[in-house]
């Protein structure tokens, strides 16, 4: 059984990227402390040779031609995927510079 | 209006010409801003006022006042869409701050089937943000309130949805289910609630919380209504390729025919001992026992089943869902669409940026991360994720085995009626254990509904869960349709 502590939920926090306060690093000890304790019981069950349900479909999927499907532009002729990102230049991405 | 009006009852009010779409429209948005229950996000006033006002003339000069019911078996009907699916220039907030400013720039299959049929899309439904929630406490936007009993949860994640159709702020909803969604919600607030088949319905579109589980369906005031969106929404779509090659049968025909004689005699229904434990709530139970009676002293044959892996079924979910939502929230890092934070804009260092960017999420959202990504780290993929994998196979040979020798399964769709708003929030544990009737039947695929069939002391409503073989909706429905006429 995992002992779920402090250490453990900033080394998942870091690699799942999120920024922790004191307070919340406490209650995750605590409520994923439970929650593992309840999924702990998993190993109760014999599943010797079971292969395991990864997928919601038991078919191959299906693969469509490899073609281009235009999106389509905005009322201002620029791509309209880009038409939600935070930043957009020359119809690109623009994110903070993050190399000096 | 009644709160009670089917699909079928507003198409006949149109062709009487009591009520156009457009008056329908603009009715059902004079009592939503009159409402107090939060159960909207966003509503598309210009959008919807103008098609209604299309569809009223088209139906005058096009239709000759007549509903045209075989190419268009939507026509005019306002709908509520959960805040988890696309809309081409709505926005789409999965009740999260991190999409606060999504506006999405394509329509959801889902959606874009039933508008093609003539639907009318009212607006986007409060619901726990990213789906993630079995009472709505979780959005951004606030709770929801129960529809009748305001001082209760209406369920989640769907609760936008099942508090809007019971309150009669739609005439139907479209909710999404992963492990109880939909017919936890429609089992609080009294109304239907259908979770097709996995792969019947295409989820392009629906923000993804856990894919393998992931499902969208009707939530309704009645099991016609619920057959109707299905039959429209289902089918192959090039842009989901998990969606199913089976045949969409005329379910609404089912569901009339079952009416029109509905006898349960020679249907084998089966009841699993392991969803009558103790921690039921008595009057729940004594409601499905009672229907159960009613199905047997009508002719169906009454089989005990065992389904001996239930007792692990949150303990799969909560490895299997949140991991697949790790996996699927990485997305939100601030670069291609949502909210990028000012404390972003001076980050060190992508992590550090990533970070900022993430802190929109909400605790529930954030602890599901954690979680999910521990079970899918280096040194614990096996006890944890693969494990999971293995046990949710088995929870799929105990339905094989059952199925073997019933039509359909029927059990409580939760231990309990609607809990009061607070009541489980600070416990996360004891709100995953709400799902557990409804969890097994999502690992395995299953179609499954939630029927109302009777009302606590309190006036709470309470859900009989049906559970079917994969792409069996006509049995589904069939036993829906004569659980729903034993309860009228």
């Amino acid at each position: 059984m995992i002992e779920v502590n402090e250490a453990l939920i900033r080394k998942v926090a870091e690699l799942s990227r999120l920024e922790l306060n004191e307070q919340e690093i406490q209650e995750y000890v605590k409520s994923i402390g439970d929650i593992l304790k309840h999924v702990d019981q998993l190993s109760q069950v014999n599943t010797d040779g079971i292969e395991p349900m990864v997928y919601g479909v038991d078919d191959t999927l299906r693969l469509r031609p490899d073609e281009v499907i235009e999106f389509g532009t905005d009322e201002h002729g620029k791509p309209k995927v880009l038409s939600s990102a935070p930043e957009v230049m020359n119809d690109g991405y623009k994110v903070p510079q993050i190399i000096g | 209006m009644s709160n009670t009006k089917t699909i079928r009852e507003i198409h006949d009010a149109f062709d009487a010409g009591t009520t156009s779409p457009l008056a329908l429209t603009q009715a059902y948005y004079s009592k939503i801003d009159h409402s107090k229950h939060n159960a909207f996000i966003t509503l598309c006033k210009e959008r919807a006022l103008k098609q209604a006002e299309q569809l009223t003339q088209d139906l005058k000069s096009k239709h000759g006042g007549k509903v045209p019911r075989g190419t268009h078996p939507l026509y005019g009907i306002p709908l509520g869409i959960k805040d988890v699916l696309t809309m081409d220039g709505v926005r789409t907030t999965a009740a999260s701050k991190m999409l606060d400013n999504y506006v999405a720039p394509y329509t959801a299959t889902s959606v874009q089937k039933l508008e093609a049929a003539g639907a009318i899309s009212l607006g986007k439904l409060n619901m726990d943000e990213f789906a993630m929630g079995s009472s709505n406490e979780n959005s951004a936007y606030g709770n929801v309130l129960h529809p009748t009993h305001p001082d209760r949860v209406p369920g989640g994640s769907s609760g936008g949805s099942g508090t809007a159709v019971a309150a009669d702020l739609c005439v139907a909803a479209l909710g999404t289910d992963t492990g109880g969604s939909i017919r936890l919600p429609a089992s609080f607030c009294g109304i239907v609630g259908m979770k097709p088949t996995y792969g019947r319905i295409s989820r392009y579109g629906q923000i993804a919380f856990a894919s393998s589980l992931d499902q969208i369906g009707p939530m309704t005031k009645s099991v016609e209504d619920a057959a109707l969106l299905t039959q429209v929404m289902s089918g192959v779509d090039m842009y989901d390729s998990t969606t199913a090659d089976q045949p969409v049968e005329d379910w609404v025909k089912v569901v009339r025919d079952t009416a029109a004689n509905p006898s349960p005699r020679g249907m084998r229904i089966g009841v699993p001992k392991e969803y009558f434990i103790d921690g039921i709530d008595s009057e729940v139970r004594q409601a499905i026992e009672c229907t159960i009676e009613k199905l047997k002293a009508q002719g169906a044959e009454i089989v005990p089943v065992s389904l001996p892996h239930t007792a692990y079924a949150v303990a799969t979910y909560y490895v299997v869902a949140v991991s697949e939502a790790s996996s699927n929230l990485s997305r939100y890092d601030g670069v291609r669409f949502g909210v990028r934070p000012k404390a972003a804009m001076e980050a060190g260092s992508p992590a550090e940026f990533y970070k900022k960017v993430r802190a929109n999420f909400g605790a529930e959202v954030k602890r599901r991360i954690i979680l999910g990504t521990f079970a899918l780290s280096s040194g614990y993929y096996d006890a944890y994720y693969r494990k999971a994998g293995q046990v949710r196979r088995l929870m799929r040979n105990d339905f094989e085995a059952a199925f073997k020798n019933v039509d359909v399964i029927v059990s409580p769709v939760a231990p309990t009626t609607a809990f009061k708003i607070g009541e489980k929030a600070k416990n996360p544990l004891q709100m995953y254990l709400t799902d557990i009737f409804t969890i097994p039947a999502s690992m395995a695929g299953l179609p499954a509904m939630s029927v109302p069939v009777a009302k606590d002391h309190q006036g709470l409503s309470i859900g009989m869960h049906l559970i079917a073989p994969r792409f069996k909706e006509s049995v589904l429905l069939k036993a829906a349709t004569i659980v729903e006429g034993i309860s009228s």
